[in-house]
């Protein structure tokens, strides 16, 4: 026993290392937001003293530059209704697939499997291509491209839980006069929400950081957080490293209290997401 | 049930398969055939064969040398996240103070977006470097390993919370049966614990590998490949003979198509082989 | 309740669905202006503005990124809202862009050419219209020159930037400064030379832009050396030497550390130019924005002044700034007809209405190449200034902008990422050289 209370003392004091080398580029970061920007790549693990720091002027121009406001409201505009969407839409199929056996739900479940693991650069041309010429490059548009694009992994997620729901219980609500829809939505639905919130946390941790597909298919009109952040480093001629990191703070903020907030559920998520993966 | 639902195709599946079909099917045909064109917007596509997979192997050795880029870059990282992952996982199942403070902290850096995570640590590396008179860009070897330990940081607290779950599941008789039969510390890791998360390694290897591969954000951000394309990876590769240069569209799409080849029979390979390991134990 | 709820949800969803798929008729611009410089991005912006103002029509200005240019128009001009006015560097940029570019010969843009022969012809049309005319050469402080000159222990007899007419004599000022840093208040001769991707292009153009013309003008089977540039399949890079000495001088003394070039952009080396850091950078007037931008500018803007790049090439004795311009304007030949018209309005009042012409004078700070700018209507910056003075002075022989002839953009940044490797010493000059001689081979 007394080995034992050893071992957790080092491995205590391991922990706090480690958790210290996690948090301090965060907290470098943060602390050069308040640097002027000429003192910040050449000195970055210096604090800011009398002659280097700026107080909030890195905020105030990276926010003017980047029109960082606006790029937060698509960010959480789009993240929102594409995970909604997903969510919807995606259980739907998969409730589908599973209780009704065909060659074409079979076809197209292993569609949706194999599309799991193409790299997004196949289809990065054609598919801003094609979402171009249906007048799908805007933000209403893009939420179909990720219902889309998403749907592999979170059709597969939902069908492998709603393989373990018993049948019984839904056609006990068939007998008693319901439609399939309104079966889905008030038996089903509510035993998937677990595997609901899993698939709305992975989709989201995704759709909120991605930068490529949204540059190429609305990023010149519409700058999410990662475009902007992005645009920063040579849309304006120079690079000005202190708006960059006040920016660098900004984009952290939002996923912070994201997490903090939801944390339990995040990590459950996570976890299980990977159980059935 | 199954003759009830079917009739409501439209409302639960087409939505769905519209999407689908829209942001993935056509695309990916499309991406197939266009490997094997010339084309510069999609109308004015010329028929050419293999040309284009020719020219990305004998126009220059870009294409070969990012792609032995990666492959250096999954082995360390793969390896490095998944023993630190489970390491951490191990300690966080001990009961000991601050378990989930730590795990908290341990995952943040995951939910920090690639670009944002590749000028973060472009910061810290080029304000050690500095100090050495030297920069990320000086040394193919530092962009390699910065990437390093970027992916690291930022998968080592997914890759945990996935062992965790892992490690809990394991009955505590078992590990009971075990301290009692007099195993030490050793055997117990080795002949318990290991097998028994067999499916939350097969998880975690399949996530770190294609993540390893398919890593483009934090690439563009933190070196852009610099110096002279030698810290590239795959898929900024093939973004960069795509929309930089001129003629070259085919030939970016025919890599892409190799690349999504190997991303394929890797994933492949590997979830055969670990399952395989699972149904062992 | 929960019913409610998700029933609610459900036609939510369904509704931007809906809108989204028939958004399929959403309102072209009627002019898009796809920017090239990102140092005037603010204003156009106010450009774009203004003319909204007068004439109620909307112009979308989108800027790329630095070095993104042809990637950002590849992948907007196959777009249905694309760009209606867009630039080409050149005769290798129409070349590639021909399929888009209209035929302006009626236009009133191309009529105010003062000289014609500048736009981009092809057959009986006119294809591209230059609209800046830039120059580029070593921009120095002059307040630290004259602190050198009056410096005692100073050990070259060179008394004003004048005599420095020579690489010879360049160089020797260069290292006797470098010797004496502190006695000068500054961290180094040379502002970083900047070599991080996409921030090259000041070496891997427009300095090698020098030996390159002096090569092709001996060329006597062309009239003119960017049309001998545009056909030659293979060159011999006869003064590479000259290069290297150029831009060793410019390492060698630089303010930065050579192996740390590789994370310096060009704003890095003008902000250092602007805090009085350094003496010289070489650099062209489109820069002044980002040295008067700078917080905490030292320089005076009638201490800044422009002297040629010498290299140490027989015959540079004479030798001026380089002055020519790689920014033409071309009109997308795939919108419909009123976009075009709605365009060449546009640049038509941007270049010879008094409210366009003043911002092109004041905010872009253009000098033009058009006949609707009267003497007086010049840019009133010191950069500018400096490129005209040299422009009308007729004892100096300009050198003009052959690197619109380089083969891609390829073959730029390719060299470019070889100069960087030169720099931090992981390659040698003659691999450079031979590398350079290859790819403009491979890349024609």
């Amino acid at each position: 026993m007394e080995h034992s209370k050893t071992a957790n003392r080092i491995m205590f004091a391991l922990l706090v290392f480690a958790a210290a080398v996690f948090l301090f580029p965060i907290f470098v970061v943060l602390m050069n937001s308040f640097k002027n920007k000429f003192s910040i790549s050449q000195t970055p693990f210096v604090l800011p003293n009398g002659d280097t720091f700026a107080g909030i002027t890195n905020y105030t121009t990276g926010v003017a530059d980047t029109g960082f406001f606006s790029a937060f409201g698509w960010s959480l505009f789009i993240t929102v209704f594409s995970v909604l969407a997903i969510v919807v839409f995606t259980s739907m199929t998969a409730w589908y697939i599973v209780r009704v056996k065909s060659v074409f739900t079979s076809i197209f479940y292993y569609a949706l499997v194999f599309s799991m693991i193409v790299p997004f650069q196949m289809v990065m041309f054609t598919m801003s291509k094609t979402a171009n010429t249906l007048g799908l490059d805007n933000p209403i548009g893009i939420i179909l491209i990720y219902l889309g694009f998403g749907a592999g992994l979170s059709t597969f997620m939902f069908t492998g839980f709603i393989k373990s729901v018993p049948v019984q219980i839904e056609e006990a609500a068939t007998i008693d006069g319901c439609n399939p829809a309104q079966t889905y939505w008030r038996i089903v639905f509510p035993i998937l929400k677990p595997t609901a919130i899993t698939v709305a946390i992975l989709n989201t941790m995704w759709i909120w950081n991605d930068y490529l597909l949204p540059y190429l298919v609305i990023g010149h009109d519409y700058k999410t957080i990662p475009i902007a952040v992005q645009y920063l480093k040579g849309g304006y001629g120079s690079v000005d490293m202190g708006a960059m990191m006040a920016m660098l703070v900004l984009a952290i903020i939002p996923v912070v209290i994201f997490y903090l907030s939801c944390q339990k559920y995040i990590i459950k998520g996570v976890a299980s997401g990977a159980v059935k993966g | 049930m199954g003759k009830a639902v079917k009739k409501y195709f439209a409302l639960f599946v087409l939505p769905t398969l519209i999407a689908f079909v829209i942001a993935f099917a056509v695309p990916f045909l499309m991406g197939v055939y266009l490997s094997f064109t010339e084309f510069r917007t999609v109308s004015d596509a010329q028929f050419v064969g293999f040309a284009n997979y020719i020219k990305a192997f004998s126009e220059n050795n870009e294409f070969l040398f990012s792609l032995w880029f990666t492959v250096k870059f999954a082995v360390v990282s793969v390896f490095s996240i998944n023993v630190l992952a489970f390491a951490l996982a191990l300690m966080l199942t001990r009961g000991i103070k601050g378990t989930n403070l730590f795990r908290t902290v341990f995952f943040m850096p995951n939910l920090i977006g690639g670009i944002v995570l590749g000028y973060i640590w472009q910061l810290i590396i080029n304000g050690v470097l500095y100090k050495y008179g030297y920069s990320i860009t000086s040394n193919p070897t530092f962009g390699f390993w910065g990437l390093v330990i970027l992916m690291n940081w930022q998968m080592i607290g997914y890759m945990m919370i996935i062992y965790i779950a892992g490690i809990q599941n394991i009955s505590t008789d078992i590990l009971e049966a075990a301290k009692v039969d007099g195993a030490n510390s050793f055997t117990t890791l080795f002949r318990i614990i290991i097998p028994s998360v067999m499916p939350s390694v097969t998880i975690c290897l399949f996530l770190t590998i294609t993540n390893s591969f398919k890593m483009f954000d934090p690439n563009l951000a933190l070196t852009a490949g610099a110096p002279s394309k030698q810290t590239q990876m795959v898929a900024l590769d093939i973004y960069n003979t795509f929309y930089s240069r001129s003629g070259y569209e085919g030939v970016g799409q025919a890599k892409a198509v190799m690349f999504f080849l190997v991303v394929a029979v890797i994933a492949l390979l590997q979830l055969w082989f670990t399952r395989r390991k699972e149904v062992e134990s | 309740m929960k019913k409610k709820v998700t029933a609610l949800l459900l036609v939510i969803v369904v509704i931007c669905m809906s809108i989204s798929l028939t958004a399929c008729g959403k309102k072209k611009s009627q002019v898009y202006f796809l920017n090239f410089k990102p140092e005037a991005a603010n204003a156009y912006k106010e450009i774009a503005a203004a003319y909204e103002k007068e004439t109620g029509i909307s112009v979308k200005v989108v800027t790329a990124a630095a070095n993104t240019y042809e990637q950002t128009l590849k992948s907007e001009i196959a777009k249905s809202d694309a760009p209606t006015i867009f630039q080409v560097n050149g005769p290798i940029g129409y070349n590639e862009w021909k399929d888009y570019c209209l035929d302006i010969k009626d236009s009133k843009l191309y009529s105010y050419l003062s000289d014609d022969t500048l736009a981009i012809k092809e057959d009986d049309g006119v294809y591209a219209v230059p609209y800046v005319v830039e120059g580029y050469g070593i921009i120095y402080n002059d307040a630290i020159m004259q602190r050198y000159f009056a410096l005692p222990e100073k050990k070259t007899d060179i008394t004003s930037t004048d005599e420095i007419n020579s690489f010879d004599t360049l160089k020797a000022v260069v290292g006797d400064m470098t010797a004496n840093l502190s006695k000068l208040g500054i961290e180094g001769v040379f502002a970083s030379t900047s070599l991080s991707s996409g921030e090259d292009w000041r070496w891997q153009t427009h300095l090698l832009n020098v030996p390159l013309y002096y090569e092709f003008s001996e060329n006597t089977d062309y009239d003119d050396p960017t049309l001998a540039g545009l056909n030659l399949k293979d060159i011999e890079f006869k003064y590479h030497q000259n290069f290297e000495n150029i831009f060793d001088l410019y390492i060698n003394n630089s303010i930065t550390e050579k192996t740390l070039l590789g994370s310096k952009s060009t704003a890095d080396s003008m902000a250092e130019f602007a805090l009085g850091k350094v003496a010289m950078v070489q650099n062209g007037n489109w820069a002044w924005s980002q040295i008067s931008d700078v917080e905490g500018n030292t320089v005076k803007a009638n201490d800044i002044k422009f002297m040629p790049i010498y290299t140490g090439i027989d015959g540079e004795k004479g030798q001026g700034l380089c002055i020519g311009t790689e920014n033409y304007i071309a009109i997308n030949k795939n919108v419909t007809q009123e976009q075009q018209k709605a365009s060449l309005d546009f640049l038509d009042w941007l270049f010879s209405s008094t409210t366009g012409k003043d911002f092109v004078t004041n905010k872009l700070d253009y000098i033009t190449p058009f006949n609707t700018f009267t003497e007086d209507e010049l840019p009133n910056d010191p950069l500018a200034k400096e490129v005209v003075r040299y422009m009308n002075d007729d004892s100096v022989k300009t050198v003009p902008w052959i690197f619109t002839s380089f083969p891609s953009e390829e073959f730029k940044s390719h060299i470019g990422s070889y100069l960087l490797d030169y720099a931090q010493g992981t390659r040698k000059w003659d691999e450079f050289k031979k590398e350079l001689i290859n790819k403009w081979k491979s890349e024609r």
